[in-house]
């Protein structure tokens, strides 16, 4: 501790580089801490899946829709038990930057296949008559100020469903979920009925997604091949995976979500470490003389080594704290992201977790240590009368 | 000029350091001519001198040549001594007093410092011994800028048991010795070149050495000053009784000295004594 302040005294010399240094590792951290949290978000959101379900959209895209008369023939399927329309609306509220999973379903089936939403049974009944009815999660009722019998309007994002003018629902029925017995629960989604949308389109409007329930989950990849082949010949060929390859497609959108982002997350530590250990090398370069007068004045070796690597290790430290308080603020702001803000909604107290905070710091300080080890190596060997002669 | 005292620092195994050996004194360097006054040897003779160099030879090896820098030194040291050190450049004034100062090691032969070999010790009981027993004067003052002057005199400090408030105490009375004591909380940049080296004076004696190596500590100075800091170093010998060893070019500075050895190409070519 007694060499603390000189370490601290050195890294205040040139505060423009360390100070650079600092805010290049807690950029580092904060996507970390970031990806970290979007993935483990993504991975909760995919727990809620059921092997049971399975979606059928066009094999081309989401974007293009099925053709309505394709769901008699998928549940005509050996083991399909029931289908059920849902067609993604892309409706705000108010506001474009209130966004939020809404679907169109074929309200009586789907409820069936979804027994993890928990409604109480009158508000069931009334959602299931009303045509306008509006099922919302208890997330998004809450935050919204929603109640049942409350009249709302969205406008969806979507040509096709764009009617000039908004679409009006009443909110019949609010949803809850027993998170400990079904982890990942969307609490942040809106359901209203697909005869509402058709008929507010005028009848011009195919289904999005068909969600299939099958009978036995063992044989989901042989119902989904059974189903695709069905429509082979058609001119809107489908492709059935089950809900969970679904969401995380339908998450990712681009491939490999996951991949990307880790791949991202190792390119910005890798700079970063480049970055930090140049830092450090040119401190020590910098420095030459000074080490030599530490040794001279009887400093040994081993602790000139260490007071350069805890010279790395503050500017991990701070870095990491930086990037910690960067990354417990900006997580909050996943939620505002087109595409991913919905599916990371449901996901419980977004925020950083303890978990990602101490591998954040974990890397951060790995960093420091992989930085300044070149250096303090460097300072270890550096020979006292070659270093005192340079001036 | 009244000096305060400096008390000895409370590291481990200090006094015990300090007592040193009963090893028998060598006779002095035979090849060198007539002193005028008491050769260097003779004074040695009557007790544990302060630097003994037995037959030092320094060969540096640049692309595959061999440069012979010292070539058979012998050279003694009595307790209390102020000797300047004298030659041309590259006639090994500063490898010897490398090598004095444990900082560097002899090709062959052995070096005593108060009577401990430190030629034949390890590089971590060298840097221990070091930051006990010597303290070093630079030309260029070699103080670290971003710390004050009391945190440049503290820093040999920082090796020992001592508190934070022992370690202050010392380095104020170090500086209260070279005068600078109201500078204390300057930063090397807001002191003149003369101010700088009388911290480095202060940060040389705040552990309370054997022995004080100078390497040109008037090189970097103007008359003046330069006067001042011998002045200032011939102090720290008659009153504190330290062992200076010097190198200089500079013919005032090593007027100062009781005593001038001249080196030439590696040997020791004469000596010049004022006893």
């Amino acid at each position: 501790m007694r060499f603390l302040p000189y370490v601290l005294k050195h890294l205040r010399r040139n505060w423009i580089r360390t100070g650079s240094t600092v805010v290049g590792m807690a950029v580092c951290i904060f996507l970390f801490c970031t990806l970290q949290t979007l993935l483990a978000a993504i991975n909760y959101s995919l727990q809620s899946a059921s092997a049971s379900r399975l979606w059928t959209r066009n094999s081309v895209s989401l974007v293009f829709p099925l053709p309505l008369s394709y769901k008699p023939r998928v549940a005509s399927v050996a083991g399909v038990r029931r289908v059920a329309t849902a067609s993604w609306f892309g409706g705000v509220y108010q506001d474009p930057k209130n966004f939020f999973a809404n679907f169109a379903v074929d309200v009586e089936p789907y409820l069936l296949m979804y027994p993890e939403y928990v409604i109480p049974d009158e508000q069931r009944q009334a959602f299931i008559a009303d045509r306008r009815g509006a099922l919302v999660g208890r997330g998004l009722a809450d935050k919204y100020g929603w109640k049942v019998g409350d009249t709302i309007q969205l406008e969806s994002t979507i040509p096709p469903y764009r009617i000039g003018r908004p679409f009006d629902f009443v909110v019949r029925a609010i949803y809850d979920a027993d998170l400990t017995r079904n982890p990942g629960v969307d609490l942040n989604q809106f359901f209203f009925h697909f005869e509402y949308l058709d008929e507010a389109t005028g009848r011009r409007v195919g289904a999005g997604t068909f969600v299939v329930e099958i009978d036995d989950p063992a044989q989901a990849a042989e119902i989904s091949t059974a189903i695709d082949a069905a429509f082979e010949n058609s001119t809107a060929q489908t492709l059935t995976e089950t809900e969970g390859a679904f969401v995380a497609g339908f998450i990712s959108l681009a491939g490999n979500l996951s991949l990307l982002l880790n791949a991202i997350g190792l390119a910005v530590t890798f700079t970063i470490l480049l970055v930090t250990a140049n830092t450090m090398s040119m401190a020590v370069r910098e420095r030459r003389t000074e080490i030599g007068v530490l040794k001279t004045l009887g400093f040994p070796s081993r602790l000139v080594l260490w007071l350069v690597l805890a010279e790395s290790l503050v500017i991990a430290l701070l870095g990491g704290g930086l990037g910690l308080l960067l990354g417990w603020g900006g997580i909050h702001l996943l939620t505002g992201l087109p595409m991913l803000g919905p599916a990371l909604a449901g996901y419980p107290s977004l925020g950083l977790t303890p978990s990602v905070a101490l591998g954040g710091m974990g890397i951060a300080l790995l960093l420091g240590a992989l930085a300044g080890v070149v250096p303090a190596m460097l300072a270890f060997r550096a020979n006292i009368t070659e270093a005192l002669r340079t001036v | 000029m009244t000096v305060p005292e400096l008390p000895s620092p409370e590291g481990p195994g200090h006094e015990e350091d300090r007592a040193g050996g009963n090893r028998a004194v060598v006779a002095g360097p035979a090849a060198l001519p007539p002193a005028p006054g008491r050769s260097l040897a003779e004074r040695a003779a009557n007790g544990v001198p302060a630097v003994d160099v037995r037959g030092v030879r320094k060969i540096y090896t640049r692309d595959s040549q061999q440069i012979v820098v010292l070539d058979g030194i012998d050279l003694l040291v009595p307790r209390g001594e102020f000797l300047a050190l004298m030659g041309p450049s590259g006639s090994g004034k500063t490898t010897l007093l490398n090598l004095i100062a444990g900082i560097d090691r002899p090709t062959s032969g052995a070096v005593f410092v108060a009577g401990t070999e430190v030629s034949a010790l390890s590089e971590g009981a060298l840097a221990a011994w070091r930051s006990r027993h010597v303290g070093f004067i630079f030309q260029f003052y070699n103080l670290i800028p971003v710390l004050t002057a009391l945190e440049n005199v503290e820093l040999p400090l920082l090796l020992t048991r001592l508190s934070k408030r022992q370690r202050r105490a010392r380095a104020m009375i170090a500086l209260e010795v070279v005068g600078l004591a109201d500078r204390h909380k300057h930063y090397p940049r807001q002191l003149s070149g003369g101010q700088e080296q009388r911290v480095a004076i202060a940060r040389a004696i705040v552990t309370d050495p054997d022995v004080l190596v100078a390497d040109e500590p008037t090189g970097d100075l103007d008359a003046k000053s330069a006067e001042d800091i011998l002045g200032l170093i011939a102090t720290l010998n008659e009153h504190f009784e330290k062992t200076i060893v010097m190198v200089t070019h500079d013919p005032r500075a090593a007027n100062r000295a009781h005593t001038e050895m001249h080196l030439e190409k590696g040997v020791l070519a004469r000596e010049v004594s004022r006893r």
